[in-house]
């Protein structure tokens, strides 16, 4: 919203020296966010009235004209021109070499220059309204006319700025900072604000009377939603264009004037933050209904749009049809035009969630819906007829108040505070004097008074619809008036009872800093909605998932039941760029059953489940060392992060999983995930063609952290130990798993590990063949073992492996 | 004889000095102290000196012995302090083998940095789930029923609709439903953070996303006066900039404080004065805060006249953006690796 700084001079006188950058920092901090101070006159350097003197043709060009000018002081100047309109004894706006204008209205500001055209030295250019931000004040007839300024009284040479009284600072103010703040609307509400922050006093706005007159014809009906309406009929109306003191007021404040009737209209919501409609009384038969509109009943708005409605919206009809979309809009047949004469000024009062339907409905944005939806108090109409009659009056001598009506069908409840003053103290940390609170809250509208201990509060009606319904609310009012600023920050005071601990939290961490730090791994944040394609190559089963009712794309319509497809989209992705990366995802999963809630019987809520996958990717060659180092990322996980240990075993084999290459992956014996190599058919449905991915994803709810570090000190071997390693030749079928429960079968007292090395297939190696090297840790805590002694062991070995598996010690 | 012990002392003294190698130096050793070296000689030789020379002799050339013993260990390490197991065009200006460099998501190294400022002034974190009812996304928290929140538009919610004939469910669009649950479940006085992220349905570009992550934090208590609240906000930012950071607070309106306030912090880029980042105020916008609105504490089932408290809301995307000068807040979602091994 734009406020006009001369606009507020109307109703707060302010200290001379006021300065704007303060005013602007003040409102800031206390009120509502100023964004930017403009200065208008700052668009007017060097731009100044000239009377054309003498008219006569360019020699070189038909459409050119060379002005004798005055610009001020004796000498006349040359100047060429392209209007329409020049004519010798016209006012004129002259830009002077080193004004910035607007080449015809368009593109950036040019810095007008001493240059010849065609021929002819121009003294600067004599402007069109458009090429100095005027147009709306000054609206061409024609094209290719120029601003005559004769019915002015201004003297060649001065600034146009100062001549036409443009001298204004227009504060530019954040809209959303002024949702609540239905008061601040209109300029006497920023007023007043002012006058509160400095101490300066309001002038009051004339108290309205009712005139005695013939009753207008208003038949209420929906006397919920319009909580007040006043209709006025007035006669003695001449279409004119209003006076230039008014035009400049609504323009400063963003408004495009338009006629006097609109004008008064718009000034005063601006004023007063009142929307006022008028319409042309003569086309309207009958009494003014206000009712809800029926279903698919057309209406056609003054701004040419042609809307269907329904039963929710609001109408205000006669008994021809409809006058307007109450509250944002007029019908196009009522509007005023230039044969009107007599206006019917409507000053009505909506409910707001009404008028935020409607206008979400149609998508509609009005001036006047977007202080409606706020909730106005409808005391404030009043305000508004008393400034609507005065100016009015003003403007039309003629004019004379025929028909009059003031259904006020709601009033809204007086809103009292009552508030210890003990609690505000302990809240803002500080003792405030009465005197003080009082004089704020008064300039503020509220009503003061203090008995021992407490403060009873009487809260204006204009802020009572807004944002004050509270003690908090006058806290706040008290707190803001004295400055956030002022306030010496308190220490944060502190008890405690014990130690933060929470090992599920930190489990969670844990896996992710081991991931990435530990691991290599990449952590992605992909949304909670599915890609349809990845879900469908992976064949998760969508009856499994809850579904979004406005999806953000028509193949986002699902929320994820893993977090597998959107990864495989990731690696997707950044095949693009890479070839060998790993990845995971810590977040959410959601399924469409077992709803219920652990907070409140009235709600139930879907299984959601906190998950954790990786994707490990890399070219096909590499797939048996691409298995191990993902399965390795497992198996050492549980120490990294203290919790149980994780095992492996074929039980269920997950739909998008290679039909060999996949384990389900336990803890205890309870099932925490899956770990598999990406089935050919899925990787290709997801395109990736060319790489292999490992994935994994586990449950993390499932997972147990343990309360603390488990492991235990073992003595040191007082004898040697010694590494030896065997390599032994088995059937293609035997696993190593087969091999280690043989180990561990052997149970000699001096083998104290047995591990896998290395796997071997191809040359050298039979068919239907591989060599397995298995390395033994043997030793004694007696005495150092003889070579003998460790030969005996590693045959025992070797004799288990041959009889229970085959084995062949490899030559 | 005394004369020959000078001349080996000064022969050794020269021939070990210029020693390069350990063998020349054994090689001497062997010269001078072996079986049959020099001093060896001199040794054997005295019992057929006169009797009374033998002593000092004796002396002397153990004392001979001694020196150039001396002298071959201080010139071997010498030797040794200028060896290198190494040729000498050896390239040092090769690159490292670096460890695996896995990183964590930026917000999430933002979000961990916060959780430890704030364990260390005794915050638990708490987490909610992503789907929520409309019971603790609105009613709890007096959204009238037409409040435009509730709308498609803004708020992503899920079919089935009506689950089990109770209430709506929703991808929550805020996280104060969240505190709530956590008060309904914990004895106060409370001191928590739950940090999550929420979704709008909302069209996206560089500076709005449908999803992004928010850090709230809240301490309610039977008094807390809204000013201190400046010095929790002063020790998160400066711990998270590394640096003394000013903060300010004025008046701003936020559904779930009551009063509210817009803080703001003073811009790092100008030093607060003024330039493009911060649109020349030299201040930058960086969380709402405030009192906990008593619905609020209503909702979490205490007394607002007994506990008031106070409530922060970090843009997790925004405060990472401005750390790192990232300008478009759809990377985040973007899985890019391009983009995230940059903060390896």
């Amino acid at each position: 919203m734009k406020i006009s700084l001369n606009w507020i001079k109307d109703y707060v006188e302010l200290p001379k020296n006021m300065d704007m950058t303060k005013l602007a920092y003040d409102l800031t901090m206390s009120t509502v966010e100023v964004e930017n101070v403009k200065y208008l006159s700052e668009n007017f350097e060097n731009i100044v009235v000239g009377i054309i003197k003498e008219v006569y043709p360019h020699p070189n060009a038909d459409k050119l004209r060379i002005c004798k000018t005055c610009i001020g002081g004796n000498e006349l100047y040359e100047i060429v021109c392209g209007g329409t309109n020049l004519k010798p004894e016209m006012k004129v706006i002259v830009a002077r070499p080193g004004a910035r204008v607007r080449w015809h209205g368009e593109g950036d500001l040019v810095e007008i220059k001493k240059i010849k055209l065609r021929g002819v030295e121009s003294y600067g250019m004599i402007c069109a309204a458009c090429e100095v931000g005027l147009a709306d004040l000054f609206p061409p007839s024609s094209e290719g006319e120029i601003v005559d300024l004769s019915d002015f009284d201004v003297s060649a040479g001065s600034n146009v700025a100062e001549a036409l009284d443009l001298n204004d600072v227009v504060l530019e103010i954040d809209n959303k900072s002024l949702t609540n703040r239905p008061d601040l609307w209109g300029h006497y509400g920023i007023a007043r604000e002012i006058a509160a922050l400095y101490d300066l006093k309001l002038k009051n706005i004339a108290p309205f009377s009712a005139p005695k007159v013939k009753i207008l014809d208003v038949n209420l009906i929906e006397n919920k939603r319009c909580r007040r309406y006043v209709g006025a009929k007035l006669s003695g109306i001449n279409m004119k264009s209003s006076p230039f003191e008014i035009k400049k007021r609504i323009w400063s404040a963003g408004l495009k004037p338009t006629n006097a009737v609109i004008d008064i209209t718009n000034y005063v919501m601006l004023a007063v933050g009142q929307p006022v409609y008028a319409f042309d009384a003569d086309k309207v038969n009958g009494a003014i209904i206000i009712r809800c509109a029926k279903d698919s009943e057309k209406i056609k708005l003054s701004d040419g749009k042609q809307l269907s409605l329904s039963s929710s919206d609001l109408v205000t009809c006669d008994n021809d049809g409809l006058i307007s979309l109450a509250g944002i809009l007029g019908e196009e047949k009522y509007s005023i035009d230039s044969e009107t004469s007599n206006v019917i000024l409507e000053i009505a009062n909506y409910e707001p969630s009404g008028i935020r339907h409607t206008e979400m409905r149609h998508e509609l944005r009005t001036e006047s819906a977007a202080r409606f939806e706020k909730g106005l108090d409808p005391q404030r109409c009043d305000m508004a007829i008393s400034l609507l009659f005065q100016i009015f009056g003003t403007i039309f001598e003629n004019m004379s108040i025929v028909e009059y009506s003031d259904i006020y069908a709601v009033h809204l409840p007086k809103k009292e505070i009552d508030i210890s003053l003990a609690w505000l103290e302990s809240c803002i940390g500080k003792h405030i004097e009465n005197d003080y609170i009082t004089r704020k809250l008064e300039k503020l509208g509220f009503k003061v008074e203090f008995n021992s201990d407490n403060m009873h509060v009487l809260v204006p009606s204009w802020r009572a619809t807004g944002d004050i319904s509270l003690k908090n609310d006058i806290m706040e009012e008290v707190a803001r008036m004295y400055g956030f600023e002022n306030f010496e920050p308190l220490p944060i005071k502190t008890s405690f009872n014990s130690a933060i601990n929470q090992p599920k939290v930190d489990l969670d961490r844990k896996i992710r800093e081991y991931l990435a730090f530990r691991c290599g791994m990449n952590e992605i944040f992909t949304y909670p909605w599915v890609n349809s394609k990845y879900n469908d190559a992976l064949c998760f089963d969508t009856r499994d998932m809850l579904s979004i009712i406005s999806p953000p794309s028509a193949d986002e319509c699902y929320v994820r039941s893993s977090l597998l497809p959107n990864l495989c989209k990731a690696v997707s992705e950044n095949l693009r760029n890479f070839s060998e990366f790993s990845i995971f995802e810590s977040a959410q999963v959601f399924f469409n059953r077992n709803f219920e809630s652990a907070y409140d019987s009235r709600e139930v809520l879907p299984m959601q489940r906190k998950s954790i996958a990786g994707a490990c990717v890399s070219e096909p060659k590499n797939l048996f060392n691409l298995f191990r180092k993902t399965k390795g990322i497992l198996e050492a996980m549980p120490k990294y992060v203290h919790m149980e240990p994780l095992t492996f075993k074929k039980v269920n084999k997950p739909n998008w999983a290679d039909s060999v290459v996949w384990l389900n992956v336990f803890q205890g014996k309870e099932t925490v995930g899956n770990f598999a190599l990406l089935s050919r058919k899925s990787a290709l449905a997801c395109g990736i063609k060319k790489s292999i991915v490992m994935l994994f994803e586990l449950d993390i709810d499932l997972l147990k952290p343990y309360t603390s570090r488990t492991n235990e000190f073992k003595h040191l071997a007082d004898y040697p130990m010694v590494d030896y390693d065997l390599s032994l030749l088995f059937d293609l079928s035997v696993k190593w798993e087969d091999i280690l429960d043989t180990l561990n079968q052997v149970n000699n007292q001096l083998i104290h590990k047995m591990s896998f090395v290395d796997e071997y297939t191809g040359e050298q190696i039979a068919e239907h063949k591989k060599s397995v090297t298995i390395r033994l840790l043997i030793g004694s805590f007696e005495k150092t073992l003889t070579s003998q002694e460790i030969k005996n062991c590693v045959d025992v070995v070797i004799d288990k492996l041959k009889i229970s598996l085959g084995g062949e010690l490899r030559d | 004889m005394k004369n020959r012990l000078n001349i080996i002392f000064n022969d050794g003294k020269e021939k070990i000095g210029k020693a390069k190698t350990i063998d020349e130096l054994q090689n001497l050793k062997a010269h001078f102290l072996g079986k049959h070296g020099a001093i060896t000689d001199i040794l054997k030789s005295i019992p057929l000196l006169e009797v009374s020379e033998r002593a000092e002799i004796g002396r002397l050339c153990n004392k001979l012995k001694k020196s150039i013993s001396d002298m071959i260990e201080s010139q071997k390490e010498k030797i040794y302090l200028k060896e290198s197991a190494i040729p000498e065009n050896f390239d040092f200006t090769v690159p490292g083998i670096l460890p695996p460099s896995g990183a964590l998501h930026p917000i999430t190294q933002m979000c961990y940095d916060l959780n430890d400022i704030f364990r260390s002034m005794g915050f638990e974190i708490f987490e909610e789930s992503d789907i929520t009812s409309e019971l603790y996304a609105f009613d709890n928290l007096n959204f009238p029923p037409n409040h435009p929140a509730r709308e498609s538009m803004d708020t992503y919610w899920l079919e089935p609709r009506d689950a089990s004939g109770h209430s709506k469910l929703c991808l929550r669009p805020h996280l104060t439903g969240a505190s709530v649950r956590y008060m309904q479940t914990h004895e106060p006085p409370y001191r928590f953070v739950y940090p999550g992220r929420v979704y709008r349905n909302e069209s996206t570009d560089a500076r709005h996303e449908r999803a992004f992550f928010q850090y709230e934090a809240l301490i309610v208590d039977s008094s807390f006066a809204f000013s201190s609240g400046k010095i929790l906000i002063k020790s998160i930012l400066s711990k998270v900039f590394g640096r003394d950071v000013s903060v300010r607070m004025r008046t701003g309106f936020f559904p779930f404080v009551e009063p509210g306030f817009e803080i703001d912090m003073n811009c790092l880029v100008c030093g607060g004065k003024g330039c493009s980042v911060c649109k020349h105020v030299g201040w930058i916008e960086i969380m709402p805060g405030g009192t906990p609105h008593p619905n609020v504490l209503r909702a979490a089932r205490l007394d607002p006249d007994k506990f008031t408290g106070f409530y922060v809301n970090i843009g997790l995307d925004r405060l990472v953006m401005m750390r790192y000068g990232v300008d478009d807040v759809r990377l985040f979602h973007s899985a890019d690796l391009r983009f995230l091994k940059q903060f390896s």
